[in-house]
């Protein structure tokens, strides 16, 4: 049978992760390739230092992206959480420089503080019906106004050792190596328990070839992500967060009522509510988790720069909106995965990351990453067959 | 040269080596109606799409012939140039543009300066309306001060400013009221009268036997057959569209009415934009176990408003008490209503009934999903199961379980959406036009279920703006006109003619 471009456009719209990934090995590939050093007889790119400067780059991002695309999903937006990322992330600086808190109690309480604007931001949208590109257009002024008030628009700094480590920290070896093992038991545990589930219902299951060429294949994937990591310092704090994040929200997603609905909710809003779901609910804690994940952000920003800027988180709701488009979340709701956002991230921090290494300027990083932005939501439509004639 | 306007001969068009028609003709002579008869899917929009070439010449096999040479056009301009211009079941209409506006919208008059010239614009609107024979309506307002029924016309001027030599209308009928279904139908044979023709596509067989020349049916994706309308009647059509003989289109079944279970009491419900005009007014009625109630009524009477208000969602100002066995309930939002046992089929099926990315397995478990959980977690394995027993038992026509419901049938979806409101197991189940656009098959399927449900002692209030269904399937049959409730009649020796006086407020001729 040959391979038609029906098949190829059908593949590609069914597996979308599939051509993000080889869109990833591409520009890697592309990369690797223009910074060939032949004193260092490899490339500067495909390094493990790299590697692990690339995840650490992009878990900001990642992390915002995560939530984000719950809130693309259920049909809004949210233009604040760069500010509010600034906002919370000089509470952390100005708790543990100015007033000594201990860490933990500085993580509560942005964390607390996280949820309450993100509540709020949900409130005024789902209940009062202001529609959220407004509420959060609102809120970008005014999260970064109270920034700095708070800073006094000066950098406030050094941050303790403790909140250093959750942005600059590495895992030990020992116990990275240790957590990929867990990590692929349950992903063997859950794969079994699954297969048992489906044969106890009477639901078709797949081979027990195709199984375990599955886990094999994640193991493979698991093992090199750590190794990669390991040759270099370990798995760094930040991307450690991540994984989890993913894994969490993936579950939320995928597991939960609280996801489905999301997921009802952005497709159609008027016949979710008349099945009985309170979607003003659903669309409310969908702003609480980005409020969440913007603490979590703001966190690892003020570790990350090791102080308090007022200028922290400048811009990345465009990055973390972009990586969900970039990574197949459908602008008119409905339709997205966190996974999904995350590759996105991936992408856009690859391209920072290669850019940068090449020694081109800030403006043309610019210019190639909103090209691609664009280009990317183009194969998604050409893809999913979505044009207009 | 010939005398047909247009053929279509052995018209074949496939999907991925499915073929969705295989080998159908269609004639039409000028000043001719041809009725287009066929079940959900049996391929008539597929025929309607390769005729105004949205699939154009080259994706299919066959033949058209217009004015006797070959079309061959590749997009739907060349068809309307040609004069074939299609009016689609839902009105494509801008709201927010006036009347004539929408009618020249593409093809606008402009002046010596390149501006519209709104002057001449209204002027040949106008015209155009008198030809219409609604002069009274203003072409310089907004299209949405006018009714279905009325934008309807309009959709039709706006064919007529394109010389359309056939009209293809789809489904014209399905939301406009009875005068102007009228209306429309004279209309049409007007039409013929000065030499146009058409094709008309409709389920309701009653206005394809008033105004068709011949009948052409399809089943499908194959000819069935065509024959003047002299020769056949709507029992003929229907035998030749579901391929079987449709004795008895309504599956009664004898069931036992049990006591009051539910009871409304002096509801009213006040327009949501015009907070002054009552759209319900003051309507009382009980309801019991395994009772089937119709509501009949002429579009207008404030049947839905009624239906959202005992559900919860009706959006303006409302008041009245709700009892349900005995007890008064609050039901202030539709999730209120579902737990206390109250379930609604909404009438608007795509903007209220489906979510349409998703599976159809995930629409019909919506309502419930939370049985499906433990420890906040889906099972899914137990959602599969249940979603699969549920696909069996409602008959749903899906190649997969979790297929996007916006890919099935439109009968197929309402399955899907009743599947969703059953599984809740409502005490009382509110039926809006629960057969509003599907297939003959598919609305016997329904009427089944609701006969079995009330066996098992369900409560069915069901709306209906068919007279045949509500005096086919109700034991007891509510009439509302202009909001009030103007009739409550047991249903035996009911007429069609006393429930439709009722409505129009004429109890007196009751006694002719």
């Amino acid at each position: 049978m040959t391979l038609t471009k029906k098949d190829v456009r059908k593949f590609l719209s069914e597996y979308k992760i599939v051509a993000l990934l080889i869109v990833i090995a591409i520009i890697w590939a592309f990369f690797g390739y223009l910074t060939y050093d032949t004193e260092l007889g490899g490339s500067q790119f495909l390094t493990p230092r790299n590697f692990s400067n690339l995840l650490r780059q992009m878990a900001i991002t990642g992390m915002l992206a995560s939530a984000m695309v719950f809130v693309i999903v259920a049909g809004e937006i949210d233009l604040s959480v760069g500010s509010l990322l600034g906002l919370l992330g000089g509470i952390a600086a100005v708790l543990d420089v100015t007033y000594s808190w201990p860490l933990w109690a500085t993580i509560v309480l942005v964390i607390a503080m996280g949820l309450f604007f993100g509540l709020m931001v949900g409130w005024l949208t789902a209940y009062l019906g202001i529609p959220s590109f407004i509420v959060t257009l609102g809120g970008q002024l005014a999260f970064r106004g109270m920034v700095l008030g708070l800073t006094g628009g000066i950098t406030i700094a050094p941050v303790s050792s403790d909140l250093k480590f959750i942005g600059q920290g590495y895992l030990p070896e020992l116990i990275g190596d240790v957590g990929g093992v867990l990590l692929f038991l349950v992903l063997v545990f859950l794969a079994l328990r699954t297969r048992m589930n489906r044969q106890k219902h009477n639901l078709a299951v797949s081979t027990m070839p195709t199984e375990v060429g599955r886990l094999l294949f994640a193991g493979i994937i698991i093992l090199g992500f750590v190794m990669t990591l390991n040759d270099y310092q370990g798995v760094p704090v930040p991307v450690l967060v991540l994984l989890v994040i993913l894994a969490v929200f993936t579950i939320i997603g995928n597991k939960t009522t609280f996801g489905r609905h999301i997921y009802a909710v952005g497709s159609n809003m008027e016949a979710t509510r008349l099945s009985g779901v309170n979607v003003a609910y659903v669309k409310m804690m969908v702003f609480a988790l980005m409020g969440l994940m913007c603490a979590f952000a703001g966190l690892t920003t003020t570790a990350r720069l090791a102080a308090g800027t007022p200028s922290a988180g400048f811009g990345n709701e465009l990055d973390a909106i972009a990586s969900c488009f970039i990574g197949g979340t459908s602008m008119r709701g409905g339709v997205g995965s966190v996974s999904g956002a995350l590759v996105g991230a991936v992408i856009m921090a690859s391209l920072d990351n290669g850019m940068s290494m090449m020694g081109i300027d800030t403006f043309w990083q610019q210019i190639v990453k909103g090209i691609i932005l664009v280009a990317a939501v183009y194969m998604d439509i050409l893809s999913s067959g979505n044009q207009r004639a | 040269m010939s005398d047909y306007l247009l053929e279509m001969h052995d018209i074949t068009k496939d999907f991925n080596g499915v073929k969705a028609i295989d080998g159908i003709h269609l004639q039409v002579r000028r000043g001719e109606c041809v009725g287009l008869c066929g079940e959900n899917g049996a391929g008539k929009s597929t025929l309607m799409k390769v005729l105004s070439a949205v699939y154009p010449y080259g994706t299919w096999s066959g033949e058209i012939l217009w004015e006797g040479k070959e079309l061959k056009a590749r997009n739907i301009r060349e068809t309307e140039e040609a004069g074939i211009v299609i009016i689609h079941q839902e009105l494509m209409m801008v709201p927010h543009l006036t009347v004539a506006e929408n009618i020249f919208l593409g093809s606008e008059p402009r002046n010596m300066a390149g501006f519209i010239d709104y002057d001449l614009m209204n002027a040949q609107a106008e015209k155009l309306m008198a030809r219409l024979k609604m002069s009274d309506i203003n072409v310089a307002l907004p299209v949405y001060n006018y009714s279905g029924g009325k934008q309807q016309l309009v959709e039709i001027a706006k064919a007529l400013n394109k010389n359309a030599k056939l009209l293809i209308l789809d489904e014209p009928t399905s939301a406009l009221t009875t005068s102007e279904t009228k209306t429309l139908l004279n209309l049409i044979k007007e039409f013929k009268a000065n030499g146009m023709a058409c094709v008309y596509i409709s389920h309701k067989l009653e206005e394809v036997a008033e105004i068709a020349d011949t009948v052409t049916v399809i089943r499908d994706g194959t000819h069935i057959g065509t024959q003047p309308m002299a020769e056949l009647d709507t029992n003929k059509i229907i035998t030749m569209m579901v391929g079987r003989e449709m004795k008895n289109l309504f599956p009664r079944e004898t069931h036992a009415i049990g006591d009051v279970v539910f009871e409304a009491k002096n509801i009213s419900c006040w327009d949501v934009t015009n907070r002054e005009r009552k759209v319900v007014d003051n309507v009382s009625f009980e309801l019991r176990k395994g009772e089937i109630l119709g509501v009949a009524g002429l579009v207008g009477a404030g049947r839905t408003e009624l239906a959202c208000k005992l559900f919860g969602c009706w959006n303006g100002d409302h008041e009245g008490k709700i009892f349900l066995e005995g007890q008064e309930i609050s039901v202030r939002a539709p999730r209120d209503a579902v737990r206390l046992g109250i379930c609604m089929v909404p009438e608007d099926r795509k903007r209220h009934g489906i979510v349409p990315l998703m599976g159809v397995g995930y629409n019909i478990t919506m309502s419930v999903l939370k049985r499906y959980t433990t420890g906040g977690f889906i099972q899914s394995e137990v959602e599969l199961a249940e979603i699969q027993n549920q696909i069996i038992r409602m008959k749903v026509k899906t190649a997969e379980p979790l297929l996007p419901i916006a890919s099935l049938s439109g009968g197929n979806q309402q399955k899907a959406v009743v599947a969703k409101m059953l599984l809740p197991e409502p005490k009382v189940l509110i039926l809006d036009e629960p057969t509003r656009g599907i297939d003959v098959g598919a609305k016997y399927e329904i009427y089944k279920l609701i006969f079995e449900l009330a066996k098992q002692g369900v409560a069915v209030l069901m709306i209906s703006s068919e007279m045949p269904e509500v005096l086919g399937i109700s034991d007891r049959v509510l009439v509302m006109g202009e909001g009030k409730l103007r009739g409550n009649y047991v249903n035996e020796g009911l007429t069609q003619e006393k429930v439709l006086a009722a409505a129009i407020g004429q109890p007196a001729t009751e006694a002719a």
